[in-house]
């Protein structure tokens, strides 16, 4: 069984009288492990998938399953603690909480699960070493840099070992060098932590590290078939 | 939930000077509703301490220095029906019209002034007291507001007397009273009081109706040179200071507006904490943040803002209540203004539900935010 399915996953709204629907029957499997990348133009849906498997979404029909857990099922409490534990969020403009350290953003997910103080200090010291700020634990987001931030925002998205990772143009705001930085050290977590990471961008470069490299075009999945070409690895 | 504290305590900081302003001003809101509150608190005093007794004044008079009931009348209302015990009581005051500084003294025989009173000797001698008919003992709030010691020699009007005792009551009215014998009162020159009382207190017997007892005690005079006019106590203080009452009653409304005042503060700082947060929010929601627990959050800043302004501002209140001793007296009768327990747990109580009310609908509205649009929201 895959670690994500989708079936059929489509997305409306209404803006004024217009019907809006970012996606549209969007099939996937995603297998335990995979990096995916998602390309694709200005709303084109990218995110709207992204933000659908995050579960910080409903989809207007179809259903996502997750590990086993169709989360279109579950109720908003539950999807809450469902994300808290299943799902890391890295995103494009970071957001930090600016009164917290580096320490405290990243502590934040294991605020919510059941956990000693001693084990969410232990988890913690791992992830910022991880992503080589344990020196910097104590600075606050307006004291680190852009690429810091970043990596601060990935320390707290697999601080709490999740099953997945989404990152939402983890390097859009970032320059060139420590963009390729930033996804060296996600390929890096990728491999050597098995997580399995889903990322949109709309840098070629940036896609081309995924193991598999996915199209959308007007809401619909272009050629969902795995790859055949085989992952970039970026410079240390 | 404290786990949370070090994220909440830092978003009020965030805000210091909001945050502040809103404490402040909860402060200030609560110190007036806890000054409003010892006021009511000190009227319903009155009556408190007071369920068997009467008083028998003279019919149609209102101030103690017209008030002139021939001494005789001991003996007769003694034997009336009902009446367990009889305490002639000279009033002399320094002022009978409204004042923060009223002094009354109230002259009675000196055993009378140990069995008719539940009162507490702090400095001083009992047998000092009634060893000597020009000895007086003060009430604890009045000496320290007069600043008087034992042993001291003092006047007030037309009164001159020697401090032999200090004492405290449970009334706190009671102290701001001075007593001190009643032949000292009625022969003081210039009172012009030989023979008379301004009144006399009438202790109940077990199971006697008081109005039939103050009917039976009246209905003894009616026609004559003196009448009486016989009330309950309580009524009797609550009538004598008739006019106070009506103001009393009005600082009801300054005490509510004080309440909205700090509802709204409280309610506009939440509002726009939450405004300023709604990314963060939805942040904290895409990290497993129940709506709940945002819910929680919220108003975990609300009831602490709240709290904490409404803290400073009840402790100033009683701080100051209990430095300051006030009293507002009329006609020979005082309420004081004291502080309380009861005053200080209402005064909390009353913090903690504008926390709570005022943090509510900006709690709702952070907890039901959707996260994707609140993420884009800038």
């Amino acid at each position: 069984m895959s670690l994500i399915e989708m079936h059929q996953v489509t997305k409306e709204y209404l803006k004024g009288n217009q019907k809006i629907a970012p996606l549209q029957d969007a099939t996937l499997s995603v297998e335990r492990g995979e990096f995916v990348s998602f390309m694709g133009a200005s709303g084109s849906g990218k995110t709207t998938m992204l933000n659908l498997i995050a579960g910080i979404d409903r989809p207007t029909s179809g259903r996502i399953i997750i590990d086993g857990t169709d989360i279109t099922q579950l109720s908003r409490s539950k999807l809450a603690y469902w994300r808290a534990e299943h799902v890391g969020y890295v995103f494009q403009l970071y957001n930090l909480v600016p009164v917290l350290s580096a320490y405290e953003n990243v502590e934040l997910p294991l605020l919510l699960l059941p956990m000693s103080r001693a084990e969410r200090q232990k988890r913690v010291g791992i992830a910022l070493e991880c992503v080589g700020l344990t020196d910097r634990a104590d600075h606050y987001p307006r004291q680190l840099s852009g690429g810091q931030e970043q990596r601060v925002g990935i320390a707290r998205a697999l601080v709490a070992h999740p099953a997945i990772i989404v990152a939402d143009e983890p390097t859009g705001d970032l320059d060139a060098e420590t963009s390729e930085q930033v996804l060296h050290l996600l390929q890096r977590l990728n491999k050597e932590l098995g997580i399995t990471f889903l990322m949109v961008t709309h840098d070629p470069r940036a896609a081309a590290i995924a193991g598999r490299q996915l199209r959308l075009d007007k809401g619909r999945l272009v050629d969902p078939a795995r790859s055949a070409e085989a992952p970039v690895a970026m410079p240390a | 939930m404290f786990r949370f504290a070090p994220y909440v305590l830092k978003s009020l900081w965030r805000h210091g000077t909001r945050t502040a302003l809103t404490a402040t001003g909860a402060a200030i809101a609560l110190f007036l509703f806890s000054f409003v509150g010892a006021i009511q608190d000190g009227l319903a005093d009155l009556g408190r301490h007071s369920e068997r007794q009467l008083i028998v004044f003279q019919a149609n008079r209102y101030c103690p220095f017209t008030s002139q009931v021939p001494e005789h009348y001991t003996a007769t209302i003694a034997k009336t029906p009902g009446v367990k015990d009889v305490v002639p009581i000279k009033v002399y005051t320094n002022n009978c019209r409204a004042s923060l500084d009223v002094v009354v003294f109230n002259g009675m025989p000196p055993d009378k002034v140990r069995s008719a009173r539940d009162l507490n000797l702090v400095a001083g001698d009992w047998s000092e007291f009634e060893k000597h008919r020009d000895a007086a003992v003060v009430g604890q709030v009045l000496a320290r507001r007069r600043n008087l010691s034992v042993g001291q020699r003092f006047s007030i009007g037309q009164v001159t007397v020697t401090l032999a005792g200090i004492f405290t009551s449970r009334n706190a009215a009671e102290e701001n009273f001075i007593y001190t014998h009643l032949d000292f009162l009625q022969y003081t020159r210039g009172l012009n009081s030989v023979g008379t009382v301004t009144e006399f207190e009438v202790r109940l017997a077990d199971g006697a109706d008081a109005d039939a007892v103050a009917h039976a005690i009246d209905e003894q005079y009616r026609g004559g040179p003196i009448q009486t006019d016989t009330r309950t106590k309580g009524v009797f203080l609550t009538k004598a200071v008739g006019d106070l009452v009506e103001l009393i009653h009005f600082t009801n409304y300054l005490g509510y507006a004080c309440v909205a005042l700090v509802f709204c503060l409280v309610a506009t700082t939440t509002v726009m904490a939450v405004q300023d947060r709604v990314r963060e929010h939805a942040l904290l929601q895409t990290l497993g943040f129940s709506g709940r627990r945002i819910f929680a959050l919220v108003m975990s800043e609300s009831l602490l803002v709240s709290l904490v302004g409404g803290a400073i501002g009840i402790a100033a209140a009683l701080a100051v209540l209990a430095w300051s001793h006030m009293a507002i007296g009329t006609e020979g009768v005082t309420i004081a203004f004291a502080p309380s327990i009861s005053l200080a747990l209402t005064g909390l109580g009353v913090t903690v539900a504008i926390g709570v009310l005022g943090g509510c609908v900006p709690a709702w509205q952070a907890a039901r935010a959707e996260i994707v649009s609140s993420l884009r929201y800038t």
